[in-house]
């Protein structure tokens, strides 16, 4: 090979290392040489690059796949399952037709601590892309940011918590698609590596669903570039989100970070819809990929690898922004607004002309436009031309298949029992003292400052924008009553004590958010942002999580269809951030018309909780609040939370709920001042509720301050016909009724008065100073 | 024969969906039109211009837009005394081409919908619009009741109507201000305009009264599914709340 190479063989250890180190490779010295073997020669200097990125942990999974493999993945709502570049579940059926909800979840962790708003933004983008190259219309987006202290007002990490917040507004908005869900939590463990986790849903018939992979018989077929013209931003991207922020210095990092154009995303989204139509018109499956982390190698070799071809690609035909890009910028960087066709020759012309002319992208972007840049093969090498010589000839598995790194798996301790006896806050402190604290806590405090930069309704499917239930809720196909809801999910708060009960609180969360909507929950997607696995400690939570995952998925019946592994999320000094595995849930509706939201309705109707209060307030807010260490966290019964959700579902398809809101966050009572605080805002209602004394419902098993604020989760419901509730709920021991909604501005709590307006300013204030 | 509605589509337009759904939903023949397809323009009776970032809002939000092809065979129609609709940036871009208040010379604006006060910043929320002139002022307000209450979402970044004293004088003296922001009881105060609109303003419509512009969307809250209470709907999916204008546009475009 005439182009240059990067010399391995016969270089010793230290100088390969700091070779590779001066080049900016995660690669380590091991992995450069098993290249070197297999190839029988020193790579060239694209093939380094190559392997950088399809090595890295963000491509590879190297050091979780056989973890994630513990997963469950199947069952009767799974229309895909992992391994494409999103996740479908089964909607259901509407004028013959079976529909799917495409879901993909990933994080932009480093990017948006780097340059937050583009690193945001690309997040947005990048999820979009995945969603849309399954053959889906983009329906919905969701956000779960992990933030550090924002307190003061000229911090680095305020600057970051406003322009993430601008960056995925900034692009989601522009794109035309609501921002359906999402959840915010601040920690000074984030302080240093904040968490950027973003789902995308989209909407595509069973028949109709395109794969990222070419179609067995794509031999000869073209390989089409689409969007934007490829630029030397984002190159070593995946590489970058593969190791701590610390290791490269921070100009390099700024360069590996893409920059959003959603202007012409939103351009090449309408066009590619146009596109589809075209296809199925002729019925013709292709194979269609978003371009990610690998850039146009990448995304061409996964494409043909996974069909069992070979590809030819001639960088010379790539329209370039720049003159004189080298061909590894050209191969492996990572500009964004691009994806990657798998087509037969005699459509192709048409599916160009649909981009280049229909919807003229030459004109919306300079170089922006469609061209066929190569050639599936049925040799199974991965060869890249340019100037008509080869840079790069390798086989194609060994880029692309399946590569381990794998680490000694450690034992995971189980929890500590619960002993149900002890009390933690031993009820020294009256209620009235932590009411108000603990709805002005940075965890509880009101989001709608933050989210209502994001524009939730543009498209009108909208039927629950966020703050309005506990998941948002849209209705996707246009004449039919089929509704999907969405959640997403984790606690760090937990994630700091124990990362199993973490991952399974976060899983019967994001179920339990959908559920109070009134959906049907059908699947779950999964993100793990955590430390170096390379450090035990912060390995071992991995691993526990997933097990937690796991355990939970299985107990309620559910499969994870996609999912991402964020790993190395640290500070310089080595401290990981809290485990933080991230779960989305989407449910669907039979219905839309029986929807619950989460606002007082009437005064005088009853209030019931299903769940059960536990001592143990471990992670709790009212733990951090009373300064309690050492309390364990709530236990899960799964048999209870089954019979919860059961009972909420038959009540609410029996019309019997008013409203229920999932008990989380500051526990019942907060609750059930955020269902009075919604009351006012968007029905203009003046509602209230008065609580007999805990005592009354807990039977005294537990403090006051426990049953209140306790965290181990439930629903509060307003009912109207307090009899047939009872009567649908017969039998079922932990459902209780607890008080009334009343129609004055205040919640009672036994012989205690709180003035609605006051909790309302202690709940709306202290985001609202972050975000004005 | 229901009249032809073109929905017209600028790169970065987002809304032109549900803007196309809503209008057959209310009986007009409504499609959108591509930016591709600017000559098809003059053989449609009416055009609407829904939502989005049309030209990125470069400049200006609708600054751009204003001068794109497409929008010779608005003017001329608007001038031949067709119906226009804008919607948010459709809005926008009918301020930036002068159509309305339509109190200069075409493509010269005097007022624009500008930059949310007095924080800068995007805002996605749930308003009333009360209409504040005669219904019959404005053609495609005519089949609405008097001070008509409609639900919409603002979801803009730039829905302050800014202009000189003079023709803030001159748009509420001459009846252009044809929606203000109100209470969902119909009162009007500062509370209620979302972005430190002038005048509470929240819709202009022209001298002719047969060009409306509205920066909030009545299109997403224009079906039962999209009201927060949806106990008391007997079929979810029926057009309502917002839908009223969309209806009251079909109303004017029955004889087209």
């Amino acid at each position: 090979m005439a182009y240059p190479s990067f010399p391995v063989i016969g270089v010793s250890d230290r100088d390969l290392g700091s070779a590779a180190a001066r080049s900016g490779l995660a690669l380590r010295v091991d992995e450069l040489r098993r290249i070197a073997e297999r190839l029988g020669r020193d790579p060239s200097r694209v093939e380094v690059r190559a392997f950088d990125a399809q090595w890295s942990e963000h491509c590879s999974y190297k050091s979780s796949r056989n973890l994630l493999g513990r997963l469950p993945t199947d069952g009767p709502n799974v229309m895909q399952g992992p391994g494409e570049d999103a996740g479908i579940l089964h909607l259901g059926e509407w004028n013959g037709e079976r529909y799917g909800v495409v879901i993909a979840h990933e994080s932009h962790n480093h990017p948006s601590q780097v340059v937050p708003f583009e690193g945001a933004a690309t997040g947005v983008g990048g999820i979009v892309r995945d969603v849309l190259c399954m053959g889906a219309e983009v329906i919905a987006v969701a956000d779960a940011l992990r933030l550090g202290r924002t307190e003061r007002a000229d911090s680095h990490q305020r600057y970051v918590a406003r322009s993430v917040v601008n960056g995925i507004a900034a692009y989601g908005n522009a794109i035309g698609v609501p921002n359906l869900a999402g959840d915010v939590y601040f920690d000074e463990r984030f302080d240093e590596n904040c968490l950027v986790n973003v789902v995308a849903l989209g909407l595509v018939k069973e028949r109709d669903v395109i794969h990222s992979c070419a179609p067995p018989n794509a031999e000869g077929w073209e390989i089409v570039l689409v969007g934007k013209a490829t630029d030397a931003s984002g190159f070593g991207g995946a590489a970058f989100s593969s190791v701590r922020l610390d290791e490269g210095d921070e100009e390099a990092n700024r360069g590996a970070v893409q920059v959003p154009d959603p202007f012409l995303k939103n351009v090449i989204m309408r066009a590619s819809y146009r596109v589809f139509e075209y296809l199925r018109e002729r019925k013709l499956a292709v194979g269609f990929k978003d371009l990610g982390a690998g850039g146009i190698m990448g995304c061409s070799a996964e494409l043909c690898g996974s069909g069992g071809f070979g590809a030819i690609v001639d960088l010379g035909r790539v329209s370039a922004a720049i003159q004189g890009m080298r061909p590894e910028v050209l191969a492996v960087g990572e500009t964004q607004e691009r994806l990657c066709w798998v087509l037969p020759p005699e459509v192709t012309p048409a599916v160009l002309r649909i981009y280049n002319e229909e919807f003229s992208l030459p004109e919306i972007a300079r170089g922006a436009g469609a061209v066929s840049i190569g050639t599936v093969t049925r040799e199974k090498r991965y060869v890249l031309l340019d100037g008509g010589e080869s840079v790069m000839d390798v086989p194609i598995e060994l880029l692309v298949g399946t590569i381990r790194d794998e680490l000694p798996v450690p034992v995971v301790r189980e929890p500590a029992a619960v002993d149900p006896q002890r009390r933690w806050t031993a009820g020294e402190r009256a209620v009235g003292e932590l009411f108000e604290r603990i709805l002005s806590h940075r965890d509880v405090c009101s989001r709608e400052a933050l989210y209502r930069e994001y524009d939730g309704v543009v498209r009108g499917t909208t039927v629950m924008p966020r703050g309005y239930a506990d998941g948002g809720a849209i209705a996707p196909i246009p004449g039919s009553p089929l509704g999907v809801a969405l959640s997403v999910d984790g606690n760090p708060r937990y994630g700091r004590l124990d990362a199993r009960r973490a991952a399974e609180f976060a899983v019967v969360e994001s179920v339990r958010n959908v559920a109070a909507v009134g959906a049907r929950p059908l699947g779950l997607t999964d993100c793990l942002n955590f430390g170096d696995p390379r450090n035990p400690e912060h390995y071992a939570e991995l691993v526990a999580a997933i097990d937690g995952l796991a355990v939970a998925a299985r107990e309620l019946g559910l499969a994870y269809v996609s999912g991402n592994v964020s790993l190395y999320n640290e500070a310089k000094n080595g401290n990981a951030v809290p485990a933080s595995p991230i779960v989305a849930c989407v449910g669907a509706l039979a219905d839309v018309a029986k929807v619950a939201t989460l606002a007082f309705k009437r005064p005088g109707s009853a209030l019931y909780f299903i769940g059960e209060v536990q001592n143990a307030i471990g992670g709790s807010v009212l733990a951090e609040v009373l300064g309690v260490r050492g309390a364990p966290l709530p236990d899960i019964a799964y048999g209870r939370v089954r019979g919860e959700l059961e009972s909420l579902a038959r009540a609410i398809d029996a019309g019997l709920v008013l409203a229920a809101h999932d008990i989380s966050d500051g526990g019942l009572a907060t609750a059930i001042a955020e269902m009075a605080f919604a009351a006012e805002a968007q029905l203009g209602r003046t509602l209230g509720a008065q609580l007999d004394d805990p005592s009354a419902w807990t039977g005294g098993a537990v403090g006051n301050l426990e049953a209140l604020f306790g965290e181990a989760g439930g629903f509060v419901v307003e009912v109207a016909d307090a009899a047939a509730f009872d009567r649908s709920c017969a039998g079922v021991p932990f459902v209780r009724a607890i008080g009334t909604t009343i129609a004055q501005p205040a919640i009672a709590i036994g012989a205690e008065r709180f003035d609605l307006a006051r909790l309302h300013e202690a709940w709306s204030r202290p985001l609202a100073e972050v975000y004005p | 024969m229901s009249a032809k509605v073109a929905v017209l589509v600028f790169p970065g337009t987002n809304s032109e969906t549900e803007t196309v759904r809503i209008c057959r939903d209310v009986g007009l023949d409504a499609r959108a039109v591509r930016w591709s397809y600017a000559e098809s323009l003059p053989s449609y009776d009416a055009y609407v211009l829904p939502g989005g970032f049309a030209y990125e809002d470069r400049i200006r939000a609708g600054a751009i837009p204003a001068h794109d092809p497409m929008m010779d065979a608005v003017i001329e129609g608007a001038q031949r005394g067709k119906l226009v609709l804008g919607i948010c940036n459709g809005a926008q871009i009918l301020l930036e081409a002068g159509l309305v208040p339509g109190t200069g010379p075409v493509r010269k604006p005097t007022a624009a919908f500008t930059r949310n006060a007095p924080v800068p910043r995007f805002v996605c929320r749930h308003v009333h619009v009360k209409l504040a002139v005669e219904p019959s002022r404005c053609a495609i307000t005519a089949a609405l009741e008097r001070e008509a209450l409609i639900p919409a979402w603002a979801a803009h970044g730039e829905g302050r109507l800014a202009a000189s004293d003079e023709h803030l004088a001159e748009i509420a003296a001459a009846g252009h201000l044809a929606f203000v922001y109100a209470h969902a009881d119909g009162t009007v105060d500062e509370r209620a305009v979302p972005n430190g609109s002038a005048l509470g303003c929240a819709g202009l419509t022209n001298k002719a009264g047969n060009v409306l512009a509205i920066m909030p969307h009545p299109e997403r809250d224009a079906w039962e599914f999209n009201h927060p209470d949806l106990r008391s709907a007997e079929n979810v999916l029926a057009p309502s709340g917002g839908a009223m204008l969309f209806a009251s546009f079909a109303e004017a475009l029955k004889d087209a």
